[in-house]
């Protein structure tokens, strides 16, 4: 018999009883809805959310994070590879030493030109700072024999750079920052899906979330909201990232009147597991894995002389994508990561996370075996359109890691940057937020009072409906539409037939009904919800893809195979004007390095 | 193939098993028949998920009566269970409901964790016996100006239990756990004891005396299934073990 019937009071009633605790007068319940207030609120639990909450909280600052998932559920937990700093621990080839400069250099070289370099610069500045104040925290990273964090080589990287915990990064960093926010007692609202910023008079005052486990809305009214919710992967077929990227912020963020920028910026990895997409970092190849076609060749001598199999992804995914349509890839669409030649012993210390993932996934022993990779979505370079302060066109609104476009990464990130980004930016727009906070007046609760009503109406609305196209299928059509019509190779017709598609499936998306009419632990609410964000970020990526006519990164056009620097150095600015999508550009800060043609 | 799966809500006198025909594809996970289920079949189905990649710790539920994560778990691997581990017996795994192994794959919440709906399960005890630990670095110096050096050989250790990804299987296979609520768990002394190892940290023994306690250290039995469980191979019975013959030596020398 089980012994499992007793329901308890739920996790999300004890978390609010923990944030009530500190707030005990300032809560109220009008009606089904809770309204909750607090200084400042982070969305997203992943590296930046976190790391942005201890840093406000050392500030003695009211600040609570709100996420989706379990904070330890969130992404960031899987990013493999490492993080890059310049801590020279390792020499060059040549005997010299890595600085930051070198590094921002290879930034935005990798971005193709279309990194800010201001922001560039602050990051690579404040690299080593960040890698040791994660090990001050308790962090283990990899040693060298002498003790040092250890660092290894990566793709588009003039030296061995980037710092790792084997291949468990994310996972060692993620854990690292939740066991100090659990320290410093920050309250978080688990599973609370955070479904509307509420805005006025250009100023954000709070947004509005669905408690998952009990489907009551909540309102949060707030003087600053720092929006971090990773990446929007999910609108793809073929993707690295969790169930969960669905790019929620970015869409959240947009209805509201705030652009999102170079979105369609998309970073195709060119070494996920076939089948089922899961990554294979890049680490693999840092350590000395190479990649091998069907013939048995090593391929990338002719895509990368210099670099081979380490060139950066963007150049290395679009090769192996010509492998595969030029018949020199294995059926099914894939080439192999060969990895046997650097023995069982360095595959077992400094690879073991993705060995048992191939094992486990692909049933490939790579000591034994190569293992069957295509390119796969990784990462999105675009997102809200933030400046290097975290600030958007929404006084009160902030934005930092995957979710925001600082834009450190232009039209394509190297690997290793990403996590760099998270903690770098989630400390330093932390204190921009600190700095700000005491010049906000208290905002209204009316507002926010009103816009719970408004999504409650709203769900209610959605759970009365019948009929209509099955959600699940609309979702599969999306992803493949996005894959085929705007993945690695894009033109302007296959991508018009694809907006098309997507304008479509949203025509559907309004019309889809779902059986489940209960309020509590409703996941098809939720990823109905989830959808309706996906769609309006597929539209922006398409508007964005089609009004690029040039080749730069990520973003390559067979019929504008050239960067066009005349034309399009400058980031695409998307903003939703009288309900339409409306573009427009800005331009990129230049002036550190200069404008080169990108070879490897 | 059947996916034979609980289902509960709040309200219900008691639970009920949902039975879904699926056929089943290479590579397929469980995972991918909960999602079948929950598209094709009933969309109130509750489960939790988020990375599909064995690396978050989200999906950990019972399959064929043994704790594991859904994600990582193959249709294939059930239908012969060529790996198929034995587990100490204990109340959750027997006997709820009859099933075919041969052609049914059984899907349960993960056990000693109330249920909310359906496969998704409160895990409130399971992180508050995290927080008893106090898992953070209290290092034992000011931060110095670069890294504090460790040795590989230190951080290989260490390595072992922070690969952790706290998804609570070990917590729902121990059959301590089951019988006595107060146990802190194998996940929370594991993490207890990465803290005890870690050269930084600055009262090192003083964190064995943290779990010092009836229900600490000295509740586990040893019966080994939070070891054969784990999908990261963390041993929290070495932990435990080592930490006893600490203490131990501790107490005889004092």
């Amino acid at each position: 018999m089980l012994i499992l019937k007793k329901i308890f009071q739920i996790r999300g009633d004890e978390t609010i009883t923990l944030a009530s605790n500190q707030n005990a007068e300032s809560n109220s319940t009008k009606g089904s809805s809770v309204i909750h207030h607090h200084d400042i609120l982070i969305i997203g639990g992943g590296l930046t959310g976190l790391r942005a909450a201890l840093q406000i909280s050392d500030a003695d600052l009211d600040v609570v994070v709100i996420s989706k998932v379990h904070p330890l559920r969130s992404h960031s937990v899987a990013a493999q590879g490492g993080m890059n700093a310049s801590l020279g621990n390792i020499p060059g080839e040549d005997g010299s030493i890595d600085s930051w400069e070198t590094h921002a250099y290879d930034t935005v070289k990798g971005s193709d030109y279309l990194a800010d370099q201001n922001a560039v610069s602050i990051m690579c500045r404040e690299a080593p700072t960040t890698v040791l104040e994660l090990e001050h925290m308790g962090m283990v990273w990899s040693r060298l024999d002498n003790g040092k964090i250890a660092q290894r080589p990566f793709g588009g990287a003039g030296f061995p750079r980037t710092c790792y915990a084997a291949d468990r990064t994310g996972h060692n960093a993620l854990n690292t920052l939740y066991e100090h926010v659990m320290d410093c007692n920050i309250p978080i609202y688990e599973e609370f899906f955070v479904t509307s910023l509420v805005h006025d008079n250009g100023r954000c005052v709070g947004c509005t979330a669905i408690e998952i486990m009990t489907g009551r809305v909540h309102g949060f009214v707030a003087k600053a909201i720092l929006m971090a919710t990773g990446g929007f992967g999910r609108i793809f077929s073929k993707s690295t990232n969790a169930l969960i990227n669905n790019g929620d912020g970015q869409a959240i963020a947009l209805r509201a009147g705030v652009p999102l920028k170079d979105m369609e910026f998309i970073q195709f990895h060119p070494t996920t597991l076939y089948g089922t997409n899961i990554l294979m970092s890049e680490g693999a190849r840092g350590e000395g894995g190479i990649l091998v076609n069907r013939d048995g060749e090593r391929f990338m001598k002719h895509y990368a002389p210099k670099s081979i199999d380490l060139a950066p992804r963007d150049v290395v995914a679009r090769a192996i994508e010509m492998e595969i349509a030029e018949g020199r890839g294995y059926e099914g669409g894939y080439v192999h990561l060969d990895l046997r030649h650097l023995g069982a012993d360095k595959i077992m210390e400094r690879l073991p996370g993705i060995r048992q993932i191939a094992i486990d996934f692909a049933g490939v022993d790579p000591i034994i075996d190569p293992i069957p990779i295509q390119p796969g979505q990784h990462y999105s370079m675009g997102g809200i359109d933030a400046d290097i302060n975290g600030v958007t066109l929404l006084t009160g609104f902030y934005a930092a890691g995957e979710c925001a476009c600082i834009s450190v990464h232009g039209a394509n990130r190297l690997g290793g940057n990403s996590i760099l980004e998270t903690v770098v930016f989630g400390r330093l727009i932390a204190d921009k937020i600190i700095e700000d906070i005491s010049n906000i007046p208290k905002p209204e609760v009316e507002l926010v009072e009103n816009a719970v009503q408004e999504i409650d109406t709203r769900i209610e609305q959605i759970l009365e409906r019948t009929g209509g196209k099955h959600l699940f299928i609309i979702i599969d059509s999306m992803k493949h539409t996005m894959f085929n019509k705007f993945g690695i190779f894009r033109d302007s017709q296959r991508m018009k037939g694809g907006l098309s598609e997507i304008k479509k499936l949203q025509d559907q998306v309004s019309q889809v009904s779902i059986n489940n009419k209960d309020r509590a632990v409703n996941q098809a609410l939720i990823r109905l919800l989830e959808l309706e964000n996906m769609l309006l970020l597929a539209e922006v990526v398409a508007y964005g893809a089609i009004n690029r006519e040039e080749s730069r990164g990520s973003h390559t056009r067979t019929d504008y195979p050239k960067r066009d620097d005349k034309r399009f150095l400058n980031h695409t600015i998307t903003l939703i004007q009288d309900g339409k999508i409306n573009i427009s550009n800005k331009p990129v800060n230049l002036g550190m390095f200069e404008l080169k043609e990108r070879v490897y | 193939m059947k996916l034979k799966v609980y289902r509960y809500y709040e309200g219900m006198v008691s639970p009920r098993y949902d039975i879904f025909e699926f056929e089943p594809y290479s590579g397929m996970t469980v995972l991918n028949a909960l999602f079948q289920f929950q598209e094709q079949f009933d969309d109130s189905l509750a489960f939790r998920y988020s990375c599909r990649g064995a690396v978050c710790g989200t999906c950990a539920m019972l399959i064929n009566k043994i704790p594991r994560l859904a994600c990582r778990t193959q249709i294939t691997s059930l239908i012969n269970e060529e790996n198929k581990i034995s587990l100490s017996t204990y109340p959750a795994i027997e006997e709820t409901v009859p099933w075919d192994p041969e052609d049914e794959v059984l899907v349960e919440p993960l056990p000693h964790l109330p249920v909310i709906k359906d496969l998704i399960v409160n895990t409130s005890k399971f992180f508050r016996d995290y927080l008893f630990v106090e898992p953070v670095l209290k290092p034992s110096d000011p931060a110095p100006e670069k890294e504090r050096l460790m040795e590989p050989a230190a951080v290989k250790e260490l390595e072992q239990y922070t690969n952790c990804i706290l998804c609570a299987a070990c917590f729902g296979a121990c059959p301590i756990n089951g019988g006595n609520p107060k146990y802190l768990g194998p996940a929370a002394l594991a993490k207890l004891y990465r803290f005890y190892i870690d050269p930084r940290e600055r009262k090192r023994k003083s964190r064995l005396k943290q779990a010092d306690i009836p229900y600490g250290w000295w509740a586990c039995e040893f019966r080994g299934n939070c070891r054969l469980v784990c999908p990261k191979n963390v041993p929290p019975n070495t932990a435990i073990a080592k930490a006893r013959v600490e203490l131990t030596k501790n107490n005889k020398s004092r």
